[in-house]
């Protein structure tokens, strides 16, 4: 037995812990990145933000981009609705809420993490101990996927974590490939073609997927060879195909799963048709465009069918 | 000796731990030891690591304040509480036999009301009691039981007789936290539980299930499930808690609805599936808007249908409020005599009924000594300390006392026993209560011990923890099994 608000809660509950730790993960790749490349206009801290869809809502708190104001508004800004520490208080929101079906364990780290933030977000602005803080949220994020491995039954609430995971999971690496296609795209200047190595280089970091790739392509960061990992490998767990797939599966445990999984099914074909042929790197971020657009209108079927169904009395 | 215990005096109080200030209780003595043989640092440390327990595993409690509702981290004194085992089992007894008056009471009340037609109790004290539902008469619960769950205040005076306060038969809190400051002692104290041998007391929750399945005794599995107000309410923490412990599904209000056929339904992934047994943590006022406040965004639309055709049982049982009420309370020997024909085994705390006149007399001439309480309040608001009060408050109260004689109940000021407690650089006494909890369906149970609740601020006798009150482990010690590794 599951109640549908309790399926709710969890389902988000992953959808706010992946966030959290693809976010620490991002912003911490990102400052690596611009470490390593010149100054200059097209990749800024900027960038950051778009990755996120806020470009409004950045500009209608600040006036100027550097990297303090990026940072404190990714992070720490208490009035955007996709800071981190609002991510974290989301989670732990779902987590209190939904105590009765998590392992007792998992609440006690969820909780240590808020306070962990929320004791040490005043030192963003120093570069070395926010790199350590993004990097303990992302273990402390770990540590709890491992508690949910580890210390669950195979039961409902853990097929609706798993679907909430991946279906983030997707979500985030979307973005994420969408943004290095805008990147490539527009540095047309010969300066930043040699940079171009790194730019692939950091987009696999970002999914941790660099070592995994190197294991099977060698050293050749060419573009076509990392977006057709990132797309279509079938083994590597943030790759939209695996992704999409594993996500498949945990919704085909739950009941009356069927629309919802022909949804689901049809946004896989369409990503495992990807022929980097037919689309060239500039154009990945229209077909990551569209795959955003899908991924709401999947969640808004899981939403409809298991959370909100009409329950009128038979 | 570690010289935080240096200045330890009790008084004139009756001391939990102590007889006197150099002076331990016998069952206290080994705990005390172990206490005082630890060096300051060493006993500051380990109050460092029980505060960040709590606080890490998000043992807190809501406090509503115009800036917004804080979480705040339970307050907890490392220092336990004993009680001699022997002198226990009398207390357990007599709890027993407390509840089990009471719920014979509500259940004469609701029905043929006898012990008003014998002018045992008038009429007006048990029809006019704000916790009165006339909704419920006529109704027979499971086994007669209407107070399934009842967490009774328990103080001791000076002389060290032991009185019950209050009954608290509506929705008592505070399990949760008994049970975690056990856990709490136990990983910071670990070796205390090799020294003494304490009364475990973590069987709560199966015992809360088994009580709560054997109310639908029709039924081989029945569904069970807890309706919490919700995550804004001060004991949600306990709620989640409880249900997580106990097994039972943790619902809210919007989770349920009660069909044509009477059945209360839950909303789940699969359509809608049938509850049997619901234990409330929401107050009657709330728990069904056909029949009490229509305004309820919390309770269940159609609930007391379902409850009253028997095709749900509800724990706490509707209306079992009415013997909460301070003025019943004054009748509650009576009730033991009347209905088990047995003398009180503890004593109800002397209580003058305002609504007697020469009773009403003697509390306005004496206002300045006494606590008075309104009949209808839980968490120690609306009442007069006499001694601590202003005298613009005592006035005030004169007032209300004049013109609502009925409403009031007065109490002699008891000098609440202490026992010692951290308080910073020093040990000091603090006074406490303690608070059992008592199952009852086809069976009884009680809590070896209870929640130890001890006014943190010097003086103080208010133990609330929304008004700076703070806990104890309690400790039932049985001195005459001898712990092995001795």
């Amino acid at each position: 037995m599951m109640l549908s608000r309790v399926g709710e809660r969890v389902f988000w509950l992953a959808r706010y812990l992946e966030r959290v730790e693809n976010t620490a993960r991002l912003v911490n790749v990102y400052t690596s990145l611009l470490m390593d490349l010149p100054e200059q206009k097209e990749i800024n801290w900027f960038t950051l933000a778009t990755i996120f869809d806020a470009k409004d809502d950045y500009f209608e708190r600040y006036d100027r981009v550097n990297e303090y104001d990026i940072m404190y508004f990714l992070l720490a800004d208490p009035t955007y609705s996709g800071s981190l520490s609002n991510s974290i208080l989301a989670l732990r929101e779902n987590a209190r809420t939904s105590i009765d079906v998590l392992p007792e364990i998992l609440w006690e780290q969820v909780n240590e993490l808020h306070l962990l933030v929320k004791g040490e977000l005043s030192s963003i602005g120093n570069r070395r101990r926010r790199q350590k803080l993004l990097l303990t949220i992302a273990e402390k994020c770990q540590c709890v996927w491992g508690i949910i491995a580890n210390h669950m039954s195979r039961n409902f609430a853990y097929d609706f974590l798993q679907s909430g995971k991946f279906l983030e999971r997707v979500d985030m690496t979307s973005r994420i490939l969408e943004m290095t296609s805008i990147l490539v795209s527009e540095t047309r200047n010969e300066e930043m073609r040699q940079h171009e190595g790194i730019l692939w280089a950091t987009l696999l970091k970002s999914l941790s997927a660099q070592q995994m790739y190197i294991q099977i392509n060698e050293y050749s960061l060419k573009a076509s060879k990392v977006l057709r990992f990132l797309i279509t490998d079938n083994r590597f767990p943030r790759s939209l195909s695996f992704a999409l797939n594993a996500l498949g599966n945990y919704l085909n445990y739950l009941p009356r799963a069927d629309l919802v999984i022909s949804r689901q099914q049809s946004i896989l074909a369409e990503i495992q048709a990807y022929d980097e042929k037919h689309t060239p790197a500039e154009s990945i971020q229209i077909m990551m465009d569209e795959l955003q657009l899908k991924l709401n209108e999947l969640n808004a079927d899981i939403t409809a069918n298991w959370f909100y169904p009409d329950f009128s009395v038979a | 000796m570690n010289s935080m215990w240096r200045d330890y005096d009790p008084g004139d109080f009756f001391d939990e731990l102590m007889h006197s200030k150099y002076q331990p209780r016998h069952f206290s003595f080994k705990l005390l030891d172990y206490f005082k043989g630890m060096q300051n640092n060493a006993f500051k440390q380990r109050v460092k690591e029980a505060e960040l327990e709590m606080l890490e595993r998000g043992i807190t409690f809501t406090v509503y304040s115009d800036a917004g509702n804080i979480d705040r981290a339970w307050p907890f004194d490392v220092i336990p509480r004993a009680i001699q085992k022997r002198e226990w089992q009398r207390t357990e007894k007599g709890l027993i036999q407390r509840i089990s008056a009471l719920n014979q009471f509500i259940q004469d009340i609701y029905n043929e009301g006898n012990i008003i037609k014998e002018g045992i109790m008038p009429a007006d004290v048990v029809y006019k009691s704000k916790g009165y539902r006339p909704q419920c008469q006529g109704m027979t619960p499971p086994h007669g039981v209407w107070a399934n769950i009842c967490g009774s205040d328990l103080v001791r005076d000076q002389d060290g007789t032991l009185y019950v306060l209050e009954d608290n038969l509506r929705v008592p809190s505070g399990v949760s936290y008994m049970l975690e400051n056990r856990k709490t002692t136990k990983r910071v104290f670990p070796e205390l539980f090799r020294l003494i041998n304490i009364s475990p007391i973590d069987a709560y929750p199966e015992r809360l299930a088994d009580m709560l399945a054997s109310l639908r005794p029709d039924l081989a599995n029945p569904t069970i499930a807890l309706l919490t107000p919700g995550v804004y309410n001060s004991a949600y923490y306990e709620h989640a808690f409880l249900a997580q412990q106990a097994g039972l599904t943790l619902l809210e209000g919007a989770d349920l609805l009660v069909g044509e056929d009477d059945y209360v339904y839950m909303k789940t992934i699969h359509g809608l599936e049938r509850v049997d047994v619901i234990y409330r943590r929401i107050d009657d006022d709330f728990i069904d808007p056909e029949v009490f406040r229509p305004d309820s965004m919390l309770g269940v639309p159609g609930i007391m249908r379902a409850w009253r055709s028997g095709k749900v049982a509800i724990a706490n049982a509707p209306g079992c409020g009415v013997a909460d009420d301070k003025v019943i309370y004054a009748f509650v020997p009576d009730m033991i005599r009347y209905y088990l024909g047995e003398e009180p085994i503890l004593e109800n705390v002397p209580t003058w009924l305002c609504r007697k006149q020469e009773e009403l007399e003697h509390v306005l001439e004496h206002l300045a000594e006494l606590v008075v309480k309104p009949a209808n309040e839980s968490g120690g608001y609306g009442m007069l300390v006499g001694p601590h009060a202003t005298d613009e408050k005592v006035e005030e109260f004169r007032e209300l006392l004049k013109e609502n004689p009925e409403n009031y109940i007065a109490q002699p000021t008891l000098n609440l026993s202490v026992s010692p407690t951290s308080c910073g650089d020093s040990i000091a006494p603090r006074h406490v209560d303690l608070r059992p909890f008592i199952l009852s369906g086809k069976n009884n149970y009680v809590t070896p011990g209870g929640l130890t609740r001890v006014a943190l601020v010097e003086g103080s006798l208010v133990v609330n923890s929304s008004q700076g009150g703070g806990s104890k482990d309690t400790w039932i010690v049985d001195e005459e099994a001898v712990k092995e590794n001795e």
